[in-house]
């Protein structure tokens, strides 16, 4: 569903592109994207074989309490009643209440996702930040032993399930050395001491000087955070790898060698000026997968985060929640398919016309 | 200034390790680790299944409590004493100076609006009630507070000692704070809206927070009537991975853990730090065929499925830590219960049963099972043994709902599922489940009732189980209890329980007074840490 959707958001970005200019049209163009994101996510939820009732009154329930649960969710109403209910509802600010926790769907994305913008950012820092250096340290020994060995390892690290890496990493820096705190957000004792704020909880633990709880968090969030960034790494590093190589093979390159440059000012004052733009297009495509939810890792590490929500919902067939997460994953693409296109017009003077 | 940053995040790294390195619960706060994925609601009158039901019985009270080890034995609760008169009709005593946790009084007239909350709300508690005959249009005339007294009175007859079981089930019986619940109520739900994430209950905990699928945390009741817990906070954190749980509790962070998965469990086993508490639980593990399906209407079909099932390896190898060997529908340890036939894997007996039936050269069919252990395991060793009789079974998994969907609308043709009742110490409720089916009409729509959903019928057997509940002498009815087994054998039944399932936790070797529960109410007033 995943690449669906990236594929989708990245032809829509062109979209977006060409009509730039035009703010209405670009508004059409994504309220058109999200109503058709909707309607085929209400269609999928409703034809797949998963029983909200029974999810709600258990397997040996009777008939009698089937049909009333059945009533009060609604499903007895055709299809199309449903969705055109759910979708007006939608128009009013109002997402409806989630089977799951009993409460609005909206305070509990508010809940489940900063949890996951917490742990996705940092990753996405790691991944990047030892991503990008390693894949153009790579490209600059091209065949060399410090490349095979940089491929070698962001090939491992990319081909590895994040699932088995994060039991690993828990039974290394958790359980033998004592240096992760476990898991969850926040070590069991600190939990419901710092109230959400912005709930980031790192910001809001420092925020209230709380500094037992941020040092727990801290110590919960880099092993998570790291394995997670650790694909992206492996993915940004090998993508940076082969823009530079590229960009090393251009003239203007030769004839900055010939111009007397430093071997550090040409890679990085003017080939990896000109792969900013790409790069830029690839961190963001990869954080937006972060920001979706890493379920696997989110269930790992007992994470309370949206990836382990829209699970749980997907699981249950609890279309109110599952419609929420998403219409909010499409305005993520769409947002970050818009920030770079704005990075573009930044980094790409040829574009600024 | 480079080495002296380092040495500084040298510190904190060893300075951190030193913390986590001394990490353990602390004593008087108790760390449960499980999945919550099931936990939905907190209302007493809605709940169903195991993780709810272990939060919600320490929240609220019932009148009676159900003896976790021996099963027959019934405790006092709210209710101080009870009697049982020859009629049938039974009187609980109110015990004095019980509150809720709001500190309003519990009163008989709160358990008795509690009980006519459920039944009128119509969900999942209110089913056991209406399987005893009580609806919403009689409840007032056979529950009845006066003073300090309730007197409950059979509305069709049955054995009031199962009744009085049912007084100790939280989904049907937890008594509620009228007064409170009814200051939450909107437009006319009973607080069913308030009470999904809020709770008012007399119970030895109060809810102090629910984070759903993170963490729900318990305080203890300082005013209880059986006085104050030791534990002063119970967390439960949501762990839906077995081996996290695991190393949470290696290392001390947990104190017990639910629902590990067998490896884990087969992995702790040898730990001293932790102990594996195994207890016989609710309900079977089962293959059930449909019998609408002609072939599986054919008696002599299903006498060869009877032989092509190895009871013994499937038990000694796919079910140690799930179920132990049991192959008759009412559970160990209650009345009536027999030992084992003995069957086993036969395929050339089977194969003259199938040729009887027309079938020398097998059939083709659909094996339903979910897609988790032991159930996929158990469909596939029966997979394997029905080729031995040219049964080619294709085995069709997905989740809960998926599996047991078809089920109920009685759409399936072969499935390995669990369940049965058991939840009350009674024959009763194991033959309500599996062997009792009151009409086998599609349009009866008793999708509750295992039995109806296999569409095995036998007046016969509906008239002893019937004749069992009422009797009132003991031996007499133990006996009707041994017939009706015997009796289900003989007509080869649609279902054929493999295992009893057996519940397994395993928690820190400090833990005291942790007593699993049969019937998923494991109460945690009296655990406790030795430290």
């Amino acid at each position: 569903m995943r690449r669906g959707l990236e594929a989708m958001m990245i032809s829509n970005a062109g979209i977006l592109r060409t009509r730039f200019g035009t703010g209405l049209s670009l508004v059409a163009s994504i309220l058109v994207t999200l109503f058709g994101l909707l309607a085929l996510t209400f269609v999928i939820g409703r034809v797949m074989p998963v029983d909200p009732v029974l999810a709600i009154i258990g397997d040996e329930a009777n008939q009698e309490t089937y049909n009333r649960v059945y009533q009060q969710l609604g499903l007895d109403q055709p299809i199309y009643v449903q969705f055109f209910r759910y979708v007006s509802d939608m128009v009013q600010g109002n997402f409806g209440v989630a089977i799951l926790t009993g409460k609005p769907v909206i305070d509990d994305i508010i809940r489940v996702f900063p949890a996951t913008v917490e742990l996705a950012t940092l990753a996405i820092i790691f991944g990047a930040g030892v991503g990008i250096p390693l894949g153009v340290y790579a490209a600059t020994k091209r065949d060399r032993l410090a490349d095979h060995i940089i491929r070698f390892l962001t090939l491992i690290g990319y081909s590895t399930p994040v699932f088995w890496l994060g039991l690993i990493g828990l039974i290394l820096f958790y359980a033998k050395l004592g240096w992760s705190g476990g898991t969850g957000r926040v070590e069991i004792y600190y939990t419901g001491i710092v109230q959400p704020i912005t709930g980031f909880l790192l910001i809001d633990s420092a925020i209230t000087g709380e500094w037992d709880v941020f040092w727990s968090a801290a110590r919960n969030i880099w092993l998570p955070a790291v394995i997670l960034g650790t694909s992206s790494m492996a993915y940004i590093s090998r993508m940076t790898r082969s823009f530079m190589l590229e960009q090393l093979s251009q003239e203007y390159v030769i004839t900055a060698r010939i111009k007397g440059l430093s071997a550090r000012q040409v890679v990085w004052r003017h080939a990896f000026l000109n792969i900013r733009v790409q790069l830029v297009t690839i961190v963001a495509l990869a954080y937006g997968s972060l920001l979706e939810g890493a379920v696997l890792i989110e269930t790992v590490f007992s994470w309370p985060g949206f990836g382990a929500y829209l699970t749980s919902n997907l699981m249950i067939g609890d279309m109110n929640a599952v419609m929420a997460c998403v219409l909010l994953v499409g305005i993520l693409f769409i947002g970050l398919n818009l920030l770079s296109d704005i990075l573009y017009r930044v980094f790409d003077p040829r574009t600024r016309s | 200034m480079k080495k002296h940053v380092l040495g500084l995040l040298v510190t904190a790294a060893l300075s951190t390790s030193a913390l986590s390195a001394l990490a353990a619960t602390p004593a008087d706060q108790l760390v449960v680790g499980m999945s919550m994925n099931n936990v939905l609601t907190l209302d007493p009158a809605a709940m169903s299944g195991r993780e709810s039901t272990g939060i919600v019985v320490n929240i609220y009270d019932t009148l009676i409590q159900l003896d976790p080890i021996e099963r027959t034995k019934v405790n006092p609760g709210l209710a101080e004493s009870w009697n049982v008169a020859d009629d049938g009709t039974i009187t609980f005593n109110l015990r004095e100076g019980a509150t809720f946790n709001s500190g309003n009084p519990v009163t008989a007239e709160d358990v008795v609006w509690s009980i006519k909350r459920n039944i009128g709300l119509g969900l999942v508690g209110a089913g056991v009630w209406s399987s005893f005959g009580y609806t919403k249009d009689n409840v007032d005339q056979h529950i009845k507070a006066d003073g300090n007294t309730i007197t409950v009175t059979l509305p069709q007859p049955s054995d009031p000692n199962l009744i009085l079981y049912i007084f100790g089930k939280p989904d049907a019986a937890s008594v509620l704070d009228k007064k409170t619940v009814l200051e939450n109520e909107t437009n006319g739900d009973m607080g069913a809206a308030w009470l999904t994430t809020n709770a008012a209950g007399s119970g030895p905990f109060t809810l102090t927070n629910w984070a759903a699928n993170d963490i729900l945390m318990l305080q203890r009741a300082e005013n209880y009537w059986g006085g104050p817990a030791p534990m002063k906070r119970i967390i439960f954190r949501h762990m839906p991975e077995s081996q996290t749980k695991r190393l949470m509790l290696e290392r001390g962070d947990l104190d017990i853990a639910l629902a590990l998965s067998v490896p884990d469990i087969n992995a702790l086993s040898t730990n001293k730090d932790v102990v594996v508490q195994a207890t016989p639980s609710a309900g079977f593990y089962f293959l059930a065929v449909s019998m609408k399906d002609e072939r599986f209407q054919k008696e002599d079909v299903r006498l060869a499925l009877r032989n092509l099932i190895d009871y013994q390896g499937i038990n000694q190898t796919i079910m140690p830590n799930y179920g132990i060997m049991h192959l008759r529908p009412v559970s160990p340890g209650v009345l009536g219960s027999l030992p084992n036939p003995d069957y086993k894997l036969d395929a050339a007996k089977a194969k003259e049963y199938l040729a009887k039936a027309g079938y020398a050269d097998g059939f083709p069919v659909k094996l339903l099972s979910l897609n988790e252990a032991p159930f996929i395991d158990i469909a596939t060793s029966i997979q394997g043994t029905l080729a031995q009789a040219g049964i080619k079974a294709d085995i069709v998994t997905g989740t809960g709902n998926q599996v047991y969907g078809p089920m109920r609308e009685r759409k399936f043709e072969l499935i390995v599922g669990r369940g049965g009742g058991g939840q009350e110490p009674h024959p009763h409720s194991n033959l309500r489940a599996l062997v009792i089916n009151p009409n086998n009409s599609d349009d009866a729509g008793l999708s509750g009732v295992i039995g109806w959903r296999t569409s095995f019928f036998s007046e016969e057997l509906n008239t002893m189980a019937q004749q069992a509940l009422v009797e009132r002498d003991k031996e007499k009815q133990k006996k009707l209890y041994e017939d009706i087994q015997y009796k289900y054998e003989e007509l080869v039944p649609a279902l054929q329980p493999i295992s009893a399932a057996v519940d397994t936790v395993v928690f820190r070797s400090d833990i005291q007074n942790y007593q699993n529960h049969y019937g998923w109410t494991t109460r945690l007033h009296d655990v406790d840490k030795a430290r």
